[in-house]
C-alpha cells in the first residue's frame, strides 16, 4: 500500500501492525479492543488499519480470534546474524512482563515465573543480560524526583535548581509508548503533563551504550541492544529518531567518530524471543536457573511490578514516601492501586520533612485506554482533575497483557468472537 | 378408509404425568448444560491475565530489596556516572521531549 503517513517522523516505523486481508473475516472483534478506532471496514468485510491513528499497541493482534493482524517488522534473523558476529556484543534488555509469559510458549502453565530459566537461555544464546527492571528502578529515581519537584513547585512554589521550567500537575507517567503516542496524536495540549523521563527501555539503551560500554569495556558502536518487550509499540518507540542520546554523548563528550546508531537497535516481542530460542534449538523449559553477576541484573521488587497495572504508581509511592518524609515505609505493599478495576484512585497524606508540612497526594491508575481513559482525561482538560499523579497503561491489566505477549486461545479473543453473533451485543 | 383407522388410542406411549415431568426436566437440564459451559469459559477468559499478575507480584515478594532507592547498582550508577536524578547528564541521557503529531510531520 502506498499510504502517506502524516503522524510519523522520518525514520520511524509507520505502524507496526497490519491486517492480513486473506485471513480477516470481518468479525469486528478487534474494533472493541482498538483504543483509537483505527480499524476501518464494515462488519463482514475485510478490515484495514489507519496507520495515522494506530498506536501499534497490538491489542487487536492478541485478541483476534482468527489471527489476522500481523507485525510488519521482524528482527529475529537480524539478531541471529548479530549473535554470530564475534565483533558485536548483543545486549538483551528484558522487560518485567516477559518473565511471567515466555514460559507459555514452551508449554509451561500460564503465568509461570521463569526469570532464572530466561537468564539461562539468554546466556546460552550468547546475549548479555541487562534487566529492564534495573532501569525501571532508574525510572523511579528520575520520574519520582520529577514528580516531587513538580509537587513542591505547585504547593510551596519551589523553583528548579538551575532555574529550569517545571511542568504542571497532574503528571502523567511516560513508560507506555502507546500512551505517549496517544497523547501526541490526540491530545497534544497535554504534552507538558507527561513526565519527561524516558521509558525504561530507552533509558536502558542509553545507559548500555554509555556507562555499560565502560562496564563491558567495549566501544559503544560494537554494542547491539535489543529490547525484549511484551509490546509491539516498543518497536515503534525504538525507531523514534530522537532516541540516539548515547551516540550524541559519545560524539560530543568522548569525541568518538562513528556512524549514527540508535539507543535501542531492535525490539523483539516475547513471541519473537521464543521464536529466536526455538530457531537456536534452546528449550527454555529445560534450562537451568542462572544468576548473572553483572550490576545491570540487580533489581528491586518495585522495578519488577512495572509490568502490572498500578505497578509504576506503587513503585513511585514506595520511593516518594521515603524521599518526602525521610522515613522508610514499614509495609511496602500499596494495595489500592492493585487489581483490575478500570480506574483506581488513592490518596496519600504524608509530612514533607523539608517544609515540615502535611501534604495530600491524589493518585489515579488507568489501564485500557479503549474503555477507561476518557473520563479521567476530560477532567484534566477541564482543569477539574482532583489527581496529582496519573499512571496510564494502554493495555488492559498492564504490560503483562501487552500486544507482544504469547496469544492465549482461551483469552478475550474467544468471548469477543461470540459477541458479534448477537444483534443486541 | 376402513373402520379400524378411526380407533382412538389414549396415551400410546404409556407415559404417566409424573414420567412426562421427569423426562421434560431431563431434557431441559441437558439444554441448560451448554449455558453453564459457556459461562465457565467466559469467567475463565482472563485467568491467564490473573496468573501473570499474581506471579509478577510474587517476584516482588521474593525480592531481597523492594524499593527502587535501595538498589545498590542504581546507587553505583549515579556515583560512578550519572551524578544524581535530574542532573545535567541525566537530563541528556534519561529524559526526552515529545512531539505534537497533530501537525503534519512528513
Amino acid at each position: 500500500m502506498n499510504v502517506i503517513a502524516k503522524t510519523y517522523q522520518k525514520g520511524e516505523i509507520p505502524g507496526v501492525i497490519a491486517i492480513n486481508a486473506s485471513v480477516c473475516k470481518g468479525c469486528d472483534a478487534c474494533k472493541r479492543h482498538c483504543p483509537t478506532g483505527a480499524i476501518t471496514g464494515m462488519f463482514g468485510a475485510t478490515h484495514s488499519i489507519d496507520v495515522d491513528l494506530c498506536l501499534s499497541c497490538g491489542q487487536c493482534l492478541v485478541n483476534c480470534p482468527f489471527g489476522a493482524p500481523y507485525e510488519t517488522s521482524d528482527a529475529v534473523d537480524t539478531v541471529i546474524s548479530k549473535l554470530n558476529d564475534a565483533n558485536v556484543t548483543v545486549v538483551g534488555i528484558i522487560a518485567p512482563a516477559v518473565r511471567v509469559a515466555i514460559g507459555e510458549e514452551f508449554g509451561m502453565p500460564a503465568g509461570s515465573l521463569v526469570t532464572g530459566k530466561l537468564y539461562g537461555a539468554m546466556k546460552k544464546a550468547g546475549i548479555e543480560i541487562f534487566d529492564n527492571n534495573f532501569t525501571a528502578d532508574l525510572t523511579i529515581m528520575e520520574e519520582g524526583s520529577e514528580f516531587i519537584s513538580r509537587a513542591r513547585h505547585a504547593v510551596f512554589g519551589e523553583k528548579g535548581e538551575n532555574g529550569e521550567p517545571i511542568g504542571p500537575l497532574p503528571q502523567f507517567t511516560s513508560c507506555c509508548p502507546a500512551w505517549v503516542r496517544f497523547v501526541e496524536t490526540q491530545y497534544p495540549s497535554l504534552i507538558p503533563h507527561l513526565s519527561s523521563a524516558k521509558s525504561p527501555q530507552q533509558m536502558a539503551g542509553a545507559v548500555a551504550k554509555t556507562y555499560g560500554a565502560k562496564v563491558w569495556g567495549k566501544p559503544a558502536e560494537q554494542i547491539y541492544t535489543i529490547g525484549i518487550m511484551p509490546c509491539t509499540a516498543k518497536k515503534f518507540e525504538a525507531s523514534r529518531p530522537e532516541f540516539k542520546s548515547a551516540f550524541e554523548y559519545q560524539t560530543h563528550i568522548n569525541k568518538a567518530k562513528s556512524e549514527t546508531y540508535a539507543d535501542v537497535d531492535v525490539v523483539l516481542t516475547t513471541r519473537d524471543l521464543a521464536r529466536l530460542f526455538k530457531k537456536m534449538k534452546i528449550d527454555l523449559a529445560k534450562e537451568q536457573d542462572y544468576t548473572p553477576e553483572i550490576l545491570f541484573a540487580e533489581y528491586s521488587g518495585a522495578g519488577t511490578i512495572f509490568g502490572n497495572t498500578g505497578g509504576v504508581m506503587e513503585a513511585a509511592v514506595r520511593t516518594a514516601y521515603a524521599v518526602i518524609t525521610g522515613n522508610e515505609l514499614t509495609d511496602v505493599e500499596f494495595k489500592p492501586v492493585r487489581g483490575l478495576k478500570g480506574v483506581k484512585s488513592a490518596s496519600v497524606t504524608l509530612k514533607d520533612s523539608k517544609y515540615d508540612k502535611e501534604v495530600t497526594i491524589n493518585l489515579a491508575v488507568v489501564h485500557g485506554i479503549a474503555r477507561n481513559l476518557k473520563p479521567v482525561i476530560d477532567q484534566v482538560l477541564a482543569g477539574t482533575s482532583p489527581y496529582h499523579f496519573i499512571e496510564v497503561m494502554n493495555c488492559p491489566a498492564g504490560c503483562i497483557n501487552g500486544g507482544g505477549q504469547p496469544i492465549q486461545k482461551n483469552g478475550s479473543s474467544w468471548i469477543e468472537a461470540i459477541r458479534p453473533w448477537f444483534a443486541w451485543k | 378408509m376402513s373402520e379400524q383407522d378411526y380407533k382412538y388410542i389414549e396415551n400410546p406411549l404409556h407415559i404417566t404425568r409424573r414420567e412426562f415431568i421427569t423426562i421434560t426436566g431431563i431434557i431441559t437440564a441437558f439444554l441448560a448444560l451448554p449455558s453453564i459451559w459457556i459461562r465457565s469459559v467466559a469467567t475463565a477468559n482472563n485467568d491467564y491475565i490473573k496468573a501473570r499478575t499474581k506471579n509478577l507480584y510474587q517476584d516482588d515478594v521474593q525480592s531481597k530489596i523492594r524499593v527502587s532507592h535501595a538498589n545498590k547498582s542504581v546507587a553505583r550508577y549515579y556515583k560512578e556516572f550519572g551524578g544524581k536524578p535530574l542532573s545535567r547528564l541525566s537530563e541528556e541521557l534519561l529524559h526526552t521531549k515529545y512531539i505534537n503529531r497533530t501537525k503534519a510531520l512528513s
